[in-house]
């Protein structure tokens, strides 16, 4: 390769889509962007962590996910390991959304779109979304009569809006693969992207204080009057 | 050998119980989760964080 060598790529080289993909990935996110060992003074706060809280949580929701899908329903309903995996299940699924509020909360507040972040917000906005998908299609494929009842439920609403056509909530084979393949990649690649977007563009600084900006102000008025 | 069942914290073979009040409904469960989530977001602001001293 002939960036090894110490000189940029080739003519030939800069043809391929490779190198187009390497130099542009490098260039958004140099590795010291994308792992920093620093942030900034003002993200010591509590209201800070709930971010990477609710990746934690989404982490223990998939792991447990998997095993139970691993086991099927009749080992997470009549097995007291199964029912153990299905209540890690459930109790990270409430974590991640608990955390996940509590972090929209905090940057809506911050206003956490200025700056040229609205990617990063919108995209926070859509995984919510996407993630109340994923929730309710677990509720579906629980294969009890609560799932029977939310199904029920669930199949009226959607015809209600016009969806119905496209999404059979009594049918368990579909939404058992909505709820283990297609939303959780949905959730997962979105969460990267964001991740990817905050690494980018870093974390919204806070608003400035009033008192400080008034001050600041006065000041800057007061100097150009004695000048 | 005696058999240790961990049964549920609360009794949950009953329908939920509701807050009705004009037009809010809503269990009440859902309202302790809201409401935990205010809590939390108020304390997240409010409590210092831990600083750490770093080594120049």
């Amino acid at each position: 390769m002939s960036e090894e060598s110490g000189r940029g790529p080739s003519p030939e080289e800069r043809r391929m889509w490779t190198t187009w993909v390497r130099e542009h990935a490098v260039r958004a996110l140099p590795p010291e962007k994308l792992l920093p060992d620093r942030q900034p003074s003002y993200v010591s706060s509590w209201i800070y962590v709930f971010g990477v809280a609710t990746i934690a949580a989404l982490v223990v929701v998939v792991v447990s996910g998997m095993i139970l899908g691993l086991g099927g329903p009749s080992w997470w309903h009549t097995t007291s390991l199964g029912r153990f995996f299905n209540g890690i299940h459930l109790w990270g699924v409430e974590l991640f959304f608990f955390a996940m509020v509590v972090h929209l909360w905090g940057k809506f507040f911050m206003g956490a779109w200025r700056g040229g972040r609205g990617r990063t917000w919108v995209t926070g906005a859509i995984t919510f979304l996407v993630a109340i998908g994923a929730a309710f299609t677990g509720y579906l494929s629980q294969q009890n009569f609560d799932s029977q009842w939310i199904a029920s439920e669930g199949k009226d609403g959607l015809n209600s809006v016009g969806v119905g056509a496209f999404f059979n909530v009594g049918n368990f084979g579909q939404m058992y693969t909505f709820h283990v393949i297609l939303l959780p990649l949905a959730v997962t690649a979105l969460v990267v992207w964001h991740v990817l977007l905050v690494r980018r563009h870093g974390v919204v600084p806070p608003y400035p204080a009033k008192v400080a900006a008034a001050k600041g102000s006065a000041a800057t008025s007061s100097t150009e009057a004695a000048q | 050998m005696a058999r240790l069942d961990f049964a549920a914290l609360f009794d949950l073979s009953h329908p939920a119980h509701y807050l009705h009040w004009h037009f809010f409904q809503m269990s009440v469960a859902n309202v302790i989760v809201i409401l935990l989530m205010i809590a939390v977001f108020i304390v997240a602001i409010l409590a210092p964080f831990p600083k750490r001293e770093r080594t120049p």
